[in-house]
C-alpha cells in the first residue's frame, strides 16, 4: 500500500522550528557522523526525508527524534546547511503536539502570543485567588506556623491537586505515545516479557542521561558541559519537585527546617540556578550548535524557570531573615510562576522529561523484537533448490 | 635499384626496443645489405640530436633514401619526413619500420623478436628502394560557407563567418530561424530570456548582407571536396505548392547544425501521455508559460504539479545517454510555476540531479530553498501515473518507489510535466549521407576526435556543431558553433589548402568504365566521366585507403606511394628467413 506524500507538511513544520530541512539533498553525512544512528534506527537523514515528504502517519510512529540528544555534530557536518539537528528538535516538538490529545500543545508551539497570554492569565488568576484566600484565611504578617498567610497544609493540597491534573494529562499522552509507536509503529509482534526485560532502562536513562554523554564518543575534543549541566538541571528539578510535592510541610515549617530537607533544597537550587543561567547564556551567545536556533517555546521554558528559581530563592531569604511580609509577597509571585509552569508541562518541551526515557525504553524493546524475529527467520529458513 | 644510397637508423627508444631486440645485431645484419650506405643505432631517434644526425648524414654522405626502424609511423613519420625536407630531400623517400608496437612491446623472446625486427627493417629497405619523389598539390579554398540548420548554432556560426566578411549560405528547413530555442521561454540557470538571445541574432542576420538565408529549403546534393564544394539547395513545396528551381552554390566548407528532436513521450505507455489530458511534455509547458497561463486542460490553475525527469533518457529501453539539459530545465520550470502561482506545490521526480555546469549547483540549491519536493526513483523502476479517486484533492496520483526513503509512495498531481530528452533527428541519416559523415549508435554525428577535434569530421571541410553531435546546452552549442567557424576562418585565411601527395590515380587508358570502384569508395572520391567512359579520382578527397586499387578488375588504379611493386617487395622482405645467433 502506497503512502500519500504531503507537500504541505514541510510548511507546517516551520512553526515548530524546521526552517532549513528543504535544503537537504540526502548525502547522508549526518547519519554517518551521528554516534547514535545504527542499522535499526537510522537518523537524522531518514527522519529528514520523512519530513520533506510529509509522511505524518509515519513520523508519529517513529522513535528516532527522541533518540537524539542534539549534540549538533550533524548540523556542523551538513554540506547544505540543512540543520539536521534542529530538524530533529522540531520533530520532537511536533511529536509532543501529536501525543497531546487536547491540541493545546499545538497552539502553544504555533503561536507565542497564545502561549504567553495563557501564562499571564493563569498567573493573574493564581495571584488573585491566593491573595483572596490569604486575606480571608490567614494573616499577611505571618509566614509559617499557626495563622500563616498561606498555610503549608493548604499549599500541600493545592500542589497535589495540580500534580494529579498534570499526571492525568501526562499519562494519557504517554499512553498515546505508546500506542502510536509500539502498536501502530511496530509491525512485528512484541512479546510482553520484553517490556519487563528492558524496564530497568526507564530509571537508568531518566537519572543518568548516559546516551547524552555518548554523543561525544566520536568528537574530539569532547564537549561534556551541556550533558553535565542538563543532567544537573534535571536532577535539581526532580529533587525540588519531590520536596514541594511531598515535603512541603517540612519545608515551610518555621525557623527549624529539618537539615535533610535543607540540604536537598540547596543541592536542587544549585542545579537549577546553574542550569538556567547556563542555558540562557548559551542561547544568547549561541555557543554550541544546539543553542544557535532558539524556538520561542525554548525561551519561555528557560525564562519562566529562571523566574521560579529567582522568586523561590528570594522567598527563602526573606523567610530566613524574618521579613515575613516580603516572604509572603514573593511566595505569591513564586506561585504565580509555578502554577502556569506546572499546567504548561504536558503541552511543552518539558514533557520530554517523560517521553525521552520512555522512547529509549520502547526503542530497546522494538530492537529486541526485530532482532529476535530476524534470528527466528534465519533459523527457520528453508533453502529452496 | 641503382644509385640508391640508403641510410638506416635503428632506434632503441630508451630501453623500450633495446631490452628485447638486439639492435646492434639488427644494425650488423643491415649493414651488409646492398644499397645501404650507412647504419646507425641511437637511443632516441625522435630527439633533436637524432633528427640532426639524419640531416647531417644526408648532406655528408649524399644519402637519397632513409629508413628509420623505431615506433609507429602514426607517432613519428611526420617528424622524420620533416628531417628529410630540412636536408633538401623529398619527404616521400622515407620509410619506417615499426619495431616497437609491432615487435618489442609484443614479444618477450629476444631471438624471435630480433629476427622479426631484422625482417621488418629489411622490408622497409626493399620498399624504400622503389619509392619515388612525390609532390603535394595545393587547391584553392573557396571562402564561401554553407551552414545547414538555422538554430542557435547555425545562426551563431553564420554571423561569425559573415562578420569576417565571408559569404554564408544559411539553409533552414522551416519558415523561420531559431530552431528549438524559439520554443523556449527562459533559460537555466540564469533565467535569461531565450527570446532576447534570439532577437539580437535575428536582427543581425537580417541586416548582414553576407548572409543569405534559404527558408523552407533543403540541401539536396553536395559534390566536390574541401575548398571546392557545390551544393544544391531546393526550396521545398510549401503552402503555395509551386515547384522551385534548385539553386547551386559554390562553397569551400560546410557546417552541419541540424539540432535535435525531442523524445516522443507516448512511447512510454505507463506515463499515459496522449491518454491522460494533463500529462504534458516539457515543450507543451513552455508553450503555456510563453502564453502566460499555466493551467490544466479543464482551465484550472493546478495546485500540484509534478515534473518527471529522464523521459526517454538514461534507460536501456530507449536512450542510454543523459540529455544533459533537462535537469536544469526542470528546475527552471519549478521556478517559473512557483513564480506564476506561489501556492502551487511542485514535486520533482528524478533519477539523479545532474547539476554539472556553471551556476547549476547554485540553481539547484535555490530550487531546494523554494521547497520543491525532490523525489528519487530507480532508473529501471519508472513511476506509474493513475487517475485519482473522487475523494482526492488532485487529478492524478503518481506511484513510485521512492529511493531515498525506501517507501512506496503516491504523489498528488493536477498537471504532470514529462522532461522529454533529446534524440537525433529522423532525417539525420539522410544528412550524414549527403555530407559523407558518420553517425554513432544513437544517430548523433561523429566527430573526428571526441576530445581534440570536437567539431571536425573525418571528411575534410565538413564541420559539425551543436545538438546534432550530442545533447548539449546553449553555451556549449554556441561554443561549438564559434569553434567550427574559427576552424573554417583559419582555412580561408590561408587561401589554399595542401592535399597529401599520397592518393590513388586511375590509368584512364586501361580503365574499362565498369564503375566498381565508384560505389566502393568510402570517401565518395571517385567520379565517373560519362563522356570519356572512365572513372576519375578526386585527389583532394582520396584518403589512399586502397580499396579501389584492390577492387579494380583491370588493375587500372595505382595507389601512389603504395604501388604494387613497392608492396610486393616489402612482403618479400618480411618473408625472408633470417637467423639470429645470440651472442
Amino acid at each position: 500500500m502506497s503512502i500519500r506524500v504531503n507537500p504541505r507538511f514541510i510548511n507546517d513544520l516551520v512553526l515548530f522550528g524546521a526552517e532549513d530541512v528543504q535544503l537537504c539533498y540526502h548525502c547522508g553525512d549526518c547519519s554517518t557522523v551521528c554516534p547514535h544512528a545504527d542499522e535499526v534506527y537510522k537518523f537524522p537523514r531518514k527522519s529528514m526525508r520523512q519530513l520533506q515528504m510529509g509522511l505524518e502517519r509515519k513520523i508519529e510512529t517513529t522513535l528516532e527524534p527522541w533518540l537524539c540528544y542534539y549534540c549538533g555534530q550533524c548540523s556542523e557536518q551538513c554540506p547544505r546547511e540543512a540543520a539536521p539537528g534542529e530538524t530533529m528538535m522540531s520533530l520532537r516538538r511536533w511529536l509532543i503536539s501529536r501525543y497531546d490529545f487536547t491540541g493545546i500543545a499545538k497552539q502553544f508551539f504555533k503561536s507565542r502570543m497564545t502561549e504567553v497570554i495563557t501564562i499571564i492569565c493563569f498567573a493573574l488568576l493564581t495571584g488573585v485567588f491566593l491573595l483572596y484566600y490569604g486575606y480571608s484565611m490567614g494573616n499577611f504578617h505571618i509566614y509559617d506556623g499557626e495563622g500563616a498567610f498561606l498555610s503549608s497544609s493548604f499549599i500541600h493540597e493545592f500542589d497535589l491537586t495540580l500534580g494529579s491534573l498534570l499526571l492525568i494529562f501526562l499519562a494519557i499522552n504517554a499512553f498515546r505515545m505508546w500506542y502510536f509507536t509500539m502498536i501502530k509503529g511496530t509491525k512485528i509482534p512484541v512479546p510482553w516479557w520484553l517490556y519487563l526485560k528492558e524496564l530497568y532502562l526507564l530509571p537508568w536513562h531518566f537519572f543518568t542521561q548516559k546516551r547524552y554523554s555518548e554523543c561525544e564518543s566520536k568528537r574530539d575534543p569532547k564537549i561534556f558541559m551541556p550533558w553535565i549541566i542538563h543532567l544537573g538541571l534535571m536532577l535539581g528539578y526532580v529533587i525540588m519537585l519531590v520536596l514541594v510535592m511531598v515535603f512541603i510541610e517540612r519545608l515551610q515549617s518555621g525557623p527549624a527546617i529539618q537539615w535533610q530537607v535543607h540540604i536537598f533544597g540547596y543541592i536542587a537550587t544549585i542545579g537549577l540556578v546553574t542550569g538556567t543561567i547556563y542555558f540562557i547564556r548559551s542561547r544568547l551567545n549561541k555557543t554550541y550548535e544546539q543553542y544557535k536556533k532558539s524556538h520561542g517555546t525554548d525561551w519561555v521554558f528557560v525564562v519562566l524557570l529562571f523566574f521560579i528559581v529567582l522568586t523561590g530563592i528570594a522567598q527563602h531569604i526573606f523567610h530566613r531573615t524574618g521579613l515575613y511580609e516580603l516572604a509572603n509577597i514573593t511566595y505569591i509571585a513564586h506561585l504565580m510562576c509555578v502554577v502556569p509552569w506546572l499546567l504548561r508541562m504536558p503541552f511543552s518541551k518539558w514533557a520530554h522529561l517523560v517521553y525521552r526515557p520512555l522512547a529509549m525504553y520502547f526503542a530497546a524493546i522494538r530492537r529486541d523484537a526485530i532482532t529476535s524475529r530476524e534470528s527466528l527467520l534465519k533459523s527457520n529458513s528453508v533453502s529452496i533448490k | 635499384m641503382k644509385n640508391c644510397r640508403i641510410g638506416v637508423y635503428i632506434c632503441m627508444c630508451g630501453t623500450n626496443i633495446a631490452k628485447i631486440v638486439d639492435v646492434e645485431a639488427v644494425a650488423k645484419f643491415v649493414s651488409g645489405l646492398p644499397n645501404v650506405t650507412l647504419v646507425r643505432t641511437y637511443k632516441y631517434m625522435c630527439s633533436n640530436p637524432g633528427q640532426e644526425m639524419i640531416v647531417q648524414d644526408i648532406k655528408e654522405n649524399q644519402l637519397n633514401r632513409v629508413v628509420v626502424a623505431a615506433c609507429s609511423p602514426s607517432m613519428h613519420e611526420r617528424t622524420f619526413r620533416s628531417a628529410l625536407r630540412t636536408a633538401g630531400l623529398n619527404q616521400y623517400l622515407f620509410e619506417m619500420a615499426n619495431i616497437r608496437e609491432q615487435c618489442s612491446w609484443v614479444h618477450d623472446d629476444t631471438k624471435e623478436a630480433t629476427e622479426k625486427a631484422m625482417a621488418m627493417t629489411l622490408a622497409a629497405i626493399w620498399k624504400v628502394e622503389l619509392h619515388e619523389p612525390l609532390e603535394s598539390m595545393t587547391v584553392d579554398m573557396s571562402p564561401n560557407v554553407l551552414v545547414i540548420g538555422g538554430g542557435i548554432a547555425g545562426m551563431t556560426a553564420a554571423l561569425e563567418l559573415a562578420d569576417a566578411g565571408h559569404s554564408v549560405h544559411l539553409v533552414e528547413k522551416n519558415e523561420q530561424l531559431g530552431g528549438n530555442i524559439a520554443r523556449v521561454d527562459l533559460t537555466a540557470p540564469y533565467l535569461y530570456s531565450a527570446r532576447d538571445l534570439l532577437t539580437e541574432r535575428l536582427t543581425r542576420i537580417r541586416d548582414n548582407k553576407h548572409i543569405k538565408v534559404y527558408f523552407e529549403s533543403k540541401v539536396i546534393n553536395l559534390s566536390g571536396y574541401i575548398g571546392n564544394f557545390t551544393a544544391t539547395i531546393q526550396k521545398q513545396n510549401g503552402k503555395s505548392g509551386t515547384n522551385h528551381d534548385p539553386t547551386e552554390v559554390h562553397i569551400g566548407n560546410v557546417i552541419v547544425c541540424t539540432g535535435y528532436k525531442e523524445f516522443d513521450a507516448s512511447r512510454i505507455t505507463h506515463y499515459g501521455y496522449g491518454k491522460l489530458p494533463n500529462v504534458i511534455t516539457s515543450f507543451e509547458l513552455e508553450k503555456m508559460i510563453r502564453a502566460g497561463r499555466i493551467e490544466t486542460k479543464e482551465g484550472k490553475i493546478p495546485q500540484y504539479v509534478a515534473i518527471i525527469h529522464c523521459v526517454g533518457s538514461r534507460s536501456q529501453e530507449f536512450h542510454t545517454y543523459c540529455s544533459r539539459v533537462c535537469c536544469m530545465t526542470a528546475l527552471k520550470y519549478a521556478h517559473e510555476i512557483k513564480s506564476a502561482n506561489p501556492k502551487c506545490y511542485i514535486s520533482d521526480v528524478y533519477i539523479d540531479m545532474h547539476a554539472f555546469g556553471k551556476g547549476h549547483e547554485d540553481f539547484y540549491l535555490r530550487s531546494s530553498e523554494a521547497k520543491t519536493l525532490f523525489l528519487m526513483y530507480e532508473k529501471n523502476d519508472r513511476p506509474v501515473i493513475h487517475r485519482a479517486g473522487p475523494k482526492d484533492d488532485c487529478e492524478m496520483l503518481i506511484e513510485v518507489n521512492e529511493k531515498l526513503s525506501g517507501e512506496l509512495i503516491e504523489i498528488p498531481a493536477d498537471l504532470i510535466v514529462l522532461m522529454v530528452g533529446m534524440e537525433s533527428r529522423p532525417d539525420s541519416a539522410e544528412v550524414a549521407r549527403l555530407v559523407n559523415i558518420s553517425q554513432d549508435k544513437d544517430g548523433w554525428f561523429i566527430e573526428s576526435h571526441p576530445k581534440l577535434e570536437p567539431v571536425a569530421t573525418t571528411t575534410d571541410g565538413i564541420f559539425i556543431a551543436g545538438t546534432c553531435v550530442a545533447p548539449k546546452d546553449i553555451p556549449d552549442t554556441v561554443a561549438q558553433a564559434r569553434a567550427a567557424a574559427a576552424r573554417i576562418l583559419a582555412k580561408i585565411s590561408k587561401g589554399k589548402i595542401e592535399v597529401d601527395a599520397v592518393y590513388s590515380e586511375v590509368n584512364e587508358d586501361i580503365c574499362s568504365g565498369c564503375r566498381f570502384c565508384n560505389k566502393l569508395c568510402p570517401y565518395s572520391a571517385i567520379e565517373f566521366n560519362e563522356k570519356e567512359g572512365h572513372s576519375h579520382i578526386i585527389s583532394a578527397l582520396c584518403k589512399a585507403c586502397g580499396v579501389c586499387v584492390a577492387a579494380c578488375p583491370s588493375a587500372a588504379i595505382k595507389g601512389r606511394h603504395f604501388t604494387d611493386s613497392q608492396v610486393l617487395s616489402e612482403i618479400d622482405g618480411l618473408t625472408q628467413t633470417i637467423q639470429y645467433v645470440e651472442p
